[in-house]
């Protein structure tokens, strides 16, 4: 099977989680598909050394790569931001005053602006474990993370969501109850 | 299972990534503890909402297509191909987002990668003419800081008169200008300096129909475009992506003085 065909039965198939990845990554529509279109041309380099089972996880490494090289030459003053000390206690750098809050939280936008504002470490294994459904080891993989730091980057990422402001609702939901 | 214990495996417990050991306790641990069990709910009702709410963003179909094309000239790149699309410049648009902006904009300009079929030779084409000129360091065959120097020396070379302007003002200094040959024509290259940074704009009459602009890398180089003032404006330089076609953007637009 010449290249091109095993890039269109075995990666194609998973453009969509591509693109998914790579706009909640990126945040702007212009620049998923620019980091799609280039994860696309490794991938067909490559496309070779790919074994059948495991092309999405494999397909999904190469746009987390190609999203990173894209972030360090296009975004280099948000990488100190992300990196380090504020993975640790970042929770919405761009922070919601309370009006705003009050204002979001009433309409569905208010839980996808929050995972959003996400740091891009949390961010990244939450959309691939909620939206894609990728197991920890998968995910770990594709991050390049131990499998540890999977789920506990996973559990800090939900109780950055549980407790941020544009979240109320779901505090409220919860009756009292604080985590 | 104490709470601190239960508390710190509820997320991964909730993925089911617990093994089966510690899923037997923590179940038998949130049978006891009502505060647990509740953790335990938003975190399902978390979940419920995530699925819910947040969207998902399939690959638009224009970005399918591209990716399409691509293959399909990888398959079979065959010179009749380059034949038919060579000659002219052919910039695409990258997404339909850059289109809408700029029909409102009608000056055509906006940032978006080149299509790749057509541009990518292009593209190359004029990072090597750059890498060319920096190597044999023949940037300049006119240097001057004036305009109405460099502006001259180019139309009495050219079948065309290109705009020049200096923009020291904005860090974007004329150095002066050199004539290449580029997709097979003669073409007006105006050097300008930013900071450290060396900047060819390969100024040419507008092709055709006004195509929205053009955004790439090649080998670290970046390769901007733009169209506006009649002219089409490519723009080549190690100076950031967004810098670039910022400045590639404002040659386009100035008005002919």
């Amino acid at each position: 099977m010449s290249n091109e065909n095993r890039f269109r039965t075995l990666v194609l198939p998973h453009l969509d989680a591509a693109h998914n990845l790579a706009r909640w990554l990126t945040r702007d529509a212009d620049d998923a598909e620019d980091v799609v279109q280039d994860a696309c041309v490794r991938a067909l380099r490559y496309v070779e050394t790919l074994r059948g089972g495991e092309a999405k996880s494999w397909f999904l490494t190469i746009v987390r790569r190609a999203f990173y090289d894209w972030y360090r030459s296009n975004r280099p003053q948000e990488i100190a931001r992300d990196a380090g000390a504020a993975i640790d206690t970042a929770v919405d750098d761009a922070a919601i005053g309370p009006e705003q809050a009050a204002l979001l939280h009433a309409d569905s936008q208010a839980l996808a602006d929050a995972v959003a504002k996400l740091p891009l470490g949390y961010r990244e294994v939450l959309v691939l474990r909620e939206m894609e459904e990728l197991s920890y080891k998968e995910i770990a993989r594709i991050a390049d993370i131990p499998i540890g730091t999977v789920m506990s980057r996973l559990a800090r990422a939900r109780a950055l969501l549980q407790c941020s402001p544009l979240l109320r609702a779901i505090g409220e939901e919860r009756s009292g109850a604080r985590s | 299972m104490n709470c601190n214990e239960a508390t710190s495996l509820m997320s991964a417990f909730t993925d089911g990534e617990t093994d089966r050991a510690r899923t037997h306790s923590i179940e038998r641990h949130l049978r006891t503890c009502p505060q647990c069990a509740e953790a335990h709910r938003s975190l399902l009702a978390l979940r419920t909402r995530l699925r819910a709410e947040v969207p998902y963003f399939p690959a638009p179909q224009a970005l399918r297509t591209r990716i399409a094309e691509r293959l399909e000239h990888q398959a079979s790149s065959s010179p009749v191909d380059r034949a038919a699309t060579s000659g002219r410049w052919r910039w695409l648009t990258a997404g339909a987002l850059g289109g809408c902006a700029a029909t409102v904009l009608a000056w055509m300009i906006g940032t978006s990668l080149l299509q790749w079929r057509a541009n990518e030779d292009l593209a190359l084409e004029a990072v090597q003419m750059h890498v060319r000129a920096t190597l044999n360091h023949h940037l300049i065959d006119i240097a001057s800081s004036d305009q109405h120097t460099v502006k001259p020396w180019l139309s009495a070379r050219l079948d065309y008169s290109p705009p020049v302007q200096d923009f020291t003002a904005d860090g974007f200094a004329l150095v002066g200008g050199r004539l290449d040959y580029f997709d097979r024509q003669p073409v007006a290259t105006l050097v300008y300096r930013y900071r450290e940074h060396t900047i060819d704009v390969f100024v040419r009459p507008e092709s055709a129909r006004a195509p929205p602009s053009s955004l790439r890398t090649v080998r670290g180089f970046n390769v901007a475009h733009a169209t506006g003032s009649g002219m089409d404006w490519l723009a080549v330089s190690d100076v950031n992506t967004e810098g670039l076609s910022a400045f590639v953007q404002k040659l386009a637009q100035r008005k002919l003085p």
